[in-house]
């Protein structure tokens, strides 16, 4: 599956998706006109990838600095997709980074309290 | 001076100490816009930064801005032009600060048919503490978009979690087949 890599934008996010290394990162801030036309299809290619995978380390970075609910809605999705491919027998590492004690921590760690087979490590910034 | 500059002075002036008694410090009323989004939220970013505020607050006020905005923009029933080309929805917003507590507010028209459901909604949600709030967010997220919802159907649960001092909201009757709707954050 080819890499995806978008730029970052005033409202949209930097998508940085290596298939391959079985490396992703998402950074920046999330409030584009069209949620769901920004992360629908990066949800679809990465459904479709991680239904293939077995075995494998994935590790999925999320450097978010800001992101409005409908956006939180695919972050969670995310989180749950996430959870199922580590239940499905790989190991996945989900990365949180942010600033210590800033919202965004609290964010990361309400949408990671339900993960049981995946792992959740926060990165702080500052 | 002439009469009428006397007038308009004082009534311009009579408006700014209205707004200032109130702490408001951002005020807009007319067709919302992304591009007003955009251009208001940075004005209030840069202005908080300026003033020394506190960032975890800043960012708080920032994300019910927008969420405010964006709801008057999706359902604000007063609007021209129409969704085939491109359509403009008005509503009010103020955004300021009083006794320490930063505040956004906005108003808008809905329609009658919709004011019940929203008021269920908002007094459900106005009831909720810290974890419950957690808990309906997460579930929304997780299950169907609610009915009426254009987008992922939390906007008042976001804005009611970063609301530390609480919201207030009302309905005002304004025909029989319009409403106008306030919402206020406190934080």
């Amino acid at each position: 599956m080819e890499n995806i890599k978008i730029p970052a934008e005033e409202r949209s996010l930097e998508v940085d998706f290596d298939f391959a290394a079985n490396t992703f990162s998402l950074s920046g801030r999330s409030f584009p006109e069209n949620v769901p036309e920004f992360f629908g299809p990066l949800v679809d290619k990465l459904k479709e990838h991680f239904a293939t995978q077995k075995g494998a380390r994935i590790v999925f970075s999320f450097s978010l600095v800001y992101f409005n609910s409908p956006s939180a809605k695919y972050v969670l999705g995310l989180f749950d997709l996430l959870e199922r491919t580590a239940e499905a027998g790989n190991e996945v590492k989900i990365l949180w980074a942010c600033e210590k004690d800033d919202d965004m921590q609290e964010m990361g760690e309400d949408m990671a309290e339900d993960l049981e087979s995946a792992t959740f490590e926060l990165r702080f910034l500052n | 001076m002439g009469l009428e500059e006397q007038v308009l002075a004082s009534e311009m002036f009579d408006l700014r100490d209205t707004l200032g008694q109130q702490g408001i410090t951002f005020c807009y009323s007319g067709y919302m816009t992304e591009g007003i989004l955009l251009g208001i939220g940075n004005a209030i970013k840069t202005q908080m930064q300026l003033g020394d505020a506190d960032a975890k607050v800043t960012k708080g006020v920032f994300a019910v801005f927008v969420e405010q905005v964006q709801n008057v923009i999706r359902y604000s029933a007063e609007k021209i032009g129409n969704e085939d080309s491109s359509e403009l929805r008005y509503g009010i917003l103020t955004v300021g600060s009083k006794d320490d507590v930063p505040f956004v507010a906005c108003g808008n028209m809905i329609e009658t048919k919709d004011a019940e459901r929203l008021r269920d909604s908002l007094t459900h949600i106005k009831g909720l503490d810290r974890d419950g709030l957690k808990a309906l967010w997460k579930e929304t997220l997780r299950g169907e978009t609610p009915e009426g919802s254009k987008g992922a159907g939390v906007g008042f649960i976001d804005i009611a979690r970063n609301a530390r001092h609480g919201i207030d909201f009302d309905f005002r009757k304004v025909d029989d087949a319009y409403v106008f709707f306030t919402l206020k954050a406190l934080l």
